[in-house]
């Protein structure tokens, strides 16, 4: 059952791209529609099946599912770069998420009204296989490339099918998202040169590593670059700004993939990369990062939030402040510092996913994303109301939603860290439950406000249909099933860490229960 | 032996999802669902607590990197008093909100709500540790949420409901930073672990203390209760004042191996004060539901006060013990103020559901006569809150008084003065509804309603008189009975003289201060105390102030401050300057070959110059 006669890993990557060429190549739009399912499916089913038959796997390394192609590049000229695929508990999570809202994503947009579907639907298949292969790679070149692959796309969606400010968004986008990859591949073909491994393969980086660990300056200087190269791709505080714009003018899927998924790979190339290889330059720049995330992210920026009037712009906003808790977590460097931020991710992605979807589906109601010109739109659909309502809780940190495991592990974990840090990131906790529920109610409570009456008489809005309801209770059933059963995901994950930040853990807890640190 | 008590916890969630995914449109089948579900929690609650053993049992809900949360039931007496309460109140609010809410349009969802209520309390009263108290503390407070914007179409709704969730997570916001404290000093936050070893600390408990400020709405977090009255009135019945707010005084008895001298200061004097406070606002409020609101908040501070004034030693056949009275009294008086609060709401409810959605006592008037079953057991509900002898709120407040007259005279002062205060407006609540002729059309027409309605009053009013007695006379949930204080000799007949100087001094001037007519009698004497007592002190006020002028201020000018200065004048001011690098280099780019020429030889030159080191 468990083994399959083919690599699922290759296959969530090559299907959606050998369908995203055939519509390039001039499929007629029916077929193109019919294939897209396929397309999207075929990543999602991978992923499930991943999740679920990881722990039958038999591993490698502690890689599941590992596989090797050769590129022709491997061993010649000494680079040692080659097609190298597998999971391992902190990569499973973000497969199974990347697939998830890739569906999600790619059943949204199927029904869309979007013109020139085609492209459309091509440029979001080329990012999905991108998204799928930046988490199966083990290979440090192809986890760049694979996220270079679905980053262009997401400029070209802004730039075309965005809203009335899409050139200025996707030039500031391209500008920022390239400029945080250049460095952060700077960072990485550093560490690989200083490593004098033969290859850019992570297993074989980690076993160099772990006999010569690299001199302090070195970590210090990489891992600034990686530190500040992810974070503008994770929006650390200053360097967000694109953020809330990119997203408030991206097309929903396009935002859903970006915002859902591919921004968390700043965050994984940190927790699977950055961290364990470069222990010391964690700890020498962690009091930096986890007072930018702190103050900057959460605090300022949740606060930014509150005084937007804009629907897109408080998710885009809500978005940046949960960012901060992932820093956080990071900056941690602990075991359950960073279980809690993997955790995060997917909870995120899901619940940010799944708002974007509604927040496109309230637009085609209200016809604006003023908040102020909304109001009562529950009397006329309760259901998309209950969405929202889900969506905002599991936002917030509902416990019963994934997105309660990350925080509450995070904050957990900060405990041992800073106390203070703590204190202002659950004070957080507070302010996302003003503006998310400001926002609700904004949108859907209370009697209509006259610009939404006046709209309302002329387009009487209906209900979420199925169409826009299967891919938001995909994400929805994925936020629930995690939240009630969140072993299904950190079992492996806790044992992969162990593995991983096993040499340099003096500071972390101990398995027999924290020791006590009080006062 | 702990399969039972995990099939009444996940019943109402599998009945809330069943509704959720396939009752939306069939209201009617929806209430029948969460009733009969309400219905088995409450016979397998009492089943359970009176024959069943006791016990407790966890497994790993997740584990990482050293840190296990587990899913666990810890059932002992406490738990099982708890449990039958919420079994027993829940039951009877089911019941009643199938008459109540029989015409309204959005069944399914209400019921939905009650149903997750009904899990997410059980979640409380079951938990086995800290962790997952606060999971299901939370979710309460999404239930409470959903139930307070039932009638979301009104504003007034919807910001209360918002006011509630919001008001509720300040105070988590200190509980979450009190359990994980406990959870990295103590290595543990198991109920039982934390009994059997714990370090010493005075932070921890008042930080875990704010949970229940705020779920318990005490000062300085009451504020969001009297609004909660904004959803129906069953769930005012059930969650705003039974069960839900009762959670924090709860909470705070599963952890009293925790509390140390000063934080249970602390503890009492907010109780303490909150119970004076909000018997001052109860005298002047006309709305019946908002007298019940701050009843039930004065009351809660009674527990809370209760629980704060800490252990008490007496002597038994020569020997001394010491006791944790201050949990059996304030658990005492939880369990007798389900009963007679929950009967006094749902009483309510059915006068405004007599009178035709009218709350105001003032226009209400004659209905004696015209609902006589709600007038005897209102009145019997009445009887038990101000603590008539023989009823079950005479015995446990007095032997709250009885705490206080102990060890703290100054708290027993103020609950006295209280207990005064709450004779006073609950017979003033009483006199104007029921009393004289009726004030208003909807009044006149008043009716009786159906079996459903009368039923669950009917019963809770036999609780009501009789739920004393299960406390003065222990023989079941002896964990907790056993620790109520109890007044001999002397002690014995000063609690008795003052309980009933209270009562006759409290009833009798509203007896006769107030008489049912259309106005306040107060308001029309003493203007200036009424409005002094209807200002609230102001808390709404001076939060509204303090969001609009303050915290939405500082949101606007941090937000400006980002659009103008981070994305405006470094980020486009950054990318301006490259324009300008640009434009210039642009400028040497003019097209005419000599100009080219001219660079290029002025180019050779600096080359030349570099080349023999001259610069």
């Amino acid at each position: 059952m468990s083994n399959l006669p083919f690599d699922p890993l290759l296959l969530a990557i090559a299907i959606p791209l050998a369908v995203a060429v055939a519509i390039a190549c001039g499929l007629p739009k029916r077929w193109s529609i019919r294939l897209a399912y396929v397309g999207f499916a075929a990543p999602a089913l991978m992923a499930l099946h991943a999740w679920f038959y990881f722990a039958g796997q038999t591993q490698v390394h502690g890689y599941a599912y590992l596989t090797n192609y050769s590129t022709g590049l491997d061993g010649i000229h000494g680079l040692g770069i080659s097609l190298k695929l597998g999971l391992n508990g902190i990569s499973l999570p973000l497969f199974v998420l990347a697939g998830l809202v890739g569906l999600a994503a790619g059943l949204y947009a199927i029904q869309s009204t979007a013109e020139r579907l085609k492209i459309y639907l091509m440029l979001l298949l080329v990012m999905q296989a991108g998204l799928m292969g930046v988490f199966a790679s083990v290979d440090v070149v192809f986890f760049y490339l694979f996220h270079e692959l679905a980053l262009i796309p997401t400029f070209i969606m802004i730039g075309i099918w965005g809203g009335r400010d899409r050139s200025y968004a996707a030039m500031k986008v391209t500008i920022y998202l390239t400029a945080g990859a250049m460095l952060s591949l700077i960072g990485l073909i550093a560490l690989y040169v200083k490593s004098g491994a033969p290859s850019f393969d992570l297993i074989t980086l980690r076993q160099i590593i772990a006999a010569r660990p690299l001199g302090e300056t070195v970590q210090n200087n990489i891992f600034a670059l990686l530190m500040f190269g992810f974070g503008i791709l994770v929006s650390l505080w200053p360097l967000h700004t694109w953020a809330p714009l990119g997203y408030g003018q991206a097309p929903s899927s396009a935002a859903m993939l970006h915002a859902g998924v591919l921004k968390k790979f700043g965050l994984y190339g940190l927790i699977q990369i950055a961290l364990p290889l470069l222990p010391h330059g964690a700890a020498h720049w962690s009091h930096t990062l986890a007072a930018l995330a702190a103050v900057g992210n959460v605090l300022i920026v949740g606060f930014i939030t509150l005084a937007q009037r804009d629907l897109k712009q408080v998710i885009g906003y809500s978005s940046v402040m949960h960012m901060g808790y992932a820093f956080l977590g990071i900056a941690c460097y602990s075991v359950l510092g960073a279980g809690g931020v993997v955790l995060l991710m997917v909870a995120h992605g899901l619940s940010v996913a799944l708002l974007f979807l509604l927040a496109t589906s309230i637009f085609h109601r209200t016809h604006t994303f003023e908040l102020t010109e909304m109001g009562g739109l529950a009397q006329k659909t309760p259901v998309l109301a209950a969405f929202f309502v889900a969506a905002t809780f599991a936002s917030i940190g509902l416990p019963g939603f994934a997105n309660f495991w990350g925080e509450l592990t995070i904050f957990v974990a900060l405990w041992q860290y800073s106390h203070c840090l703590t204190v202002i990131a659950i004070s957080g906790v507070v302010i996302s439950a003003v503006y998310g529920l400001r926002a609700a109610a904004k949108v859907f409570f209370g009697p209509p406000t006259e610009a939404f009456a006046r709209v309302a008489a002329q387009h009487p809005p209906s209900d979420l249909n199925w169409r826009e309801k299967v891919p938001a209770l995909i994400l929805l059933a994925a936020l629930l099933f995690i939240g009630f059963w969140p072993k299904s995901l950190s079992t492996s994950l806790d044992a992969t860490l162990h593995a991983v930040y096993a040499a340099p853990t003096s500071a972390g807890p101990t398995a027999g229960g924290p020791a006590v640190s009080g006062k | 032996m702990l399969q039972p008590a995990i099939l009444i916890l996940l019943l109402p969630l599998l009945s809330a999802a069943v509704i959720a995914l396939f009752l939306r449109r069939q209201g009617g089948i929806a209430a029948i669902v969460s009733t009969l579900t309400a219905a088995s929690i409450a016979a397998m609650a009492l089943i359970l607590a009176l024959h069943g053993g006791r016990g407790e049992d966890q497994v790993d809900w997740l584990t990482l990197g050293g840190f296990t949360l587990s899913l666990g039931v810890k059932f002992d007496d406490l738990a099982a008093l708890m449990l039958v309460i919420v079994g027993i109140v829940g039951l009877c609010v089911h019941v009643f909100s199938l008459g109540y809410m029989h015409d309204d349009g959005a069944k399914a969802r209400y019921f939905g709500g009650l149903s997750i209520f009904m899990f997410s309390m059980i979640g409380i009263v079951l938990a086995d540790n800290l962790f997952m108290i606060f999971i299901f503390w939370e979710l309460v407070g999404f239930s409470s949420y959903v139930l307070i914007n039932h009638w979301h179409e009104k504003t007034s709704a919807s910001d209360a409901a918002k006011k509630a969730f919001i008001t509720n997570r300040v105070g988590d916001f200190g509980f979450l930073i009190g359990i994980i404290w406990c959870y990295w000093a103590n290595g543990t936050v198991n109920l039982t672990q934390l009994g059997e070893h714990h370090v010493f600390s005075t932070a921890i408990p008042l930080l875990l203390f704010c949970g229940a400020v705020g779920k318990s709405a005490q000062l300085p977090l009451q504020v969001w209760l009297p609004d909660a009255m904004e959803g129906p009135t069953p769930v005012s019945a059930l969650i705003h004042a039974a069960t839900m707010v009762a959670a924090g005084i709860y909470m705070l008895c599963r952890i009293h191996v925790l509390m140390v001298p000063d934080a249970l200061t602390v503890i009492m004097w907010t109780g303490a004060a909150t119970a004076l406070y909000a018997a001052c606002c109860a005298i002047v409020q006309s709305d019946i539901k908002k007298v019940l609101a701050y009843s039930t908040l004065s009351q809660l501070g009674y527990m809370v006060a209760a629980f704060g004034l800490g252990s008490l030693a007496t002597e038994e056949n020569g020997i001394k013990v010491v006791i944790a009275a201050g949990v059996g009294a304030a658990m005492f008086h939880l369990t007798t103020h389900a009963f007679f609060k929950a009967l006094l709401f749902l009483g309510s409810g059915s006068v405004i559901h007599g009178c035709h959605h009218e709350q105001n006592i003032f226009k209400m008037g004659g209905l004696r006569t015209k609902m006589p079953l709600t007038f005897w057991t209102f009145t019997l509900g009445v009887a038990a809150i101000i603590g008539l002898p023989g009823l079950a709120g005479f015995f446990s407040k007095d032997a709250i008084l009885y705490l206080a007259f102990a060890n703290n005279k100054a708290v027993f002062a103020v609950l006295a003065f209280t207990a005064v205060l709450t004779a006073l407006y609950m017979t003033r609540v009483w006199r104007i509804t029921f009393f004289g002729a009726a004030r208003s059309e909807s009044a006149a027409h008043a009716h009786e309603g159906g079996l459903t309605l009368t039923l669950p009053l009917i019963v809770l009013a036999v609780l009501a008189v009789i739920g004393g007695y299960v406390g003065i006379y222990p023989k079941v949930f002896t964990g907790v009975f056993e620790l109520i204080p109890e007044a001999h000799g002397s002690d014995h007949t000063t609690i008795l003289i003052t309980s009933l100087v209270v009562l006759i001094l409290g009833a009798g001037s509203a007896l006769l201060f107030y008489k049912p007519s259309a106005t306040d009698a107060l308001e029309e004497r003493s203007p200036g105390l009424f409005r002094l007592l209807a200002s609230k002190l102001w808390f709404d006020e001076i939060y509204q102030w303090y969001i609009d002028k303050v915290q939405q201020r500082f949101a606007l000018l941090l937000n400006f401050l980002e659009q103008i200065f981070l994305a405006g004048f470094i980020v486009r001011g950054g990318a301006g300057l490259v324009g300008l690098f640009g434009l210039g280099a642009r400028a040497l780019h003019v097209g005419k070959l000599n100009v080219y020429l001219y660079w290029f030889l002025a180019g050779v030159v600096v080359l030349w110059l570099f080349a023999t080191g001259v610069l």
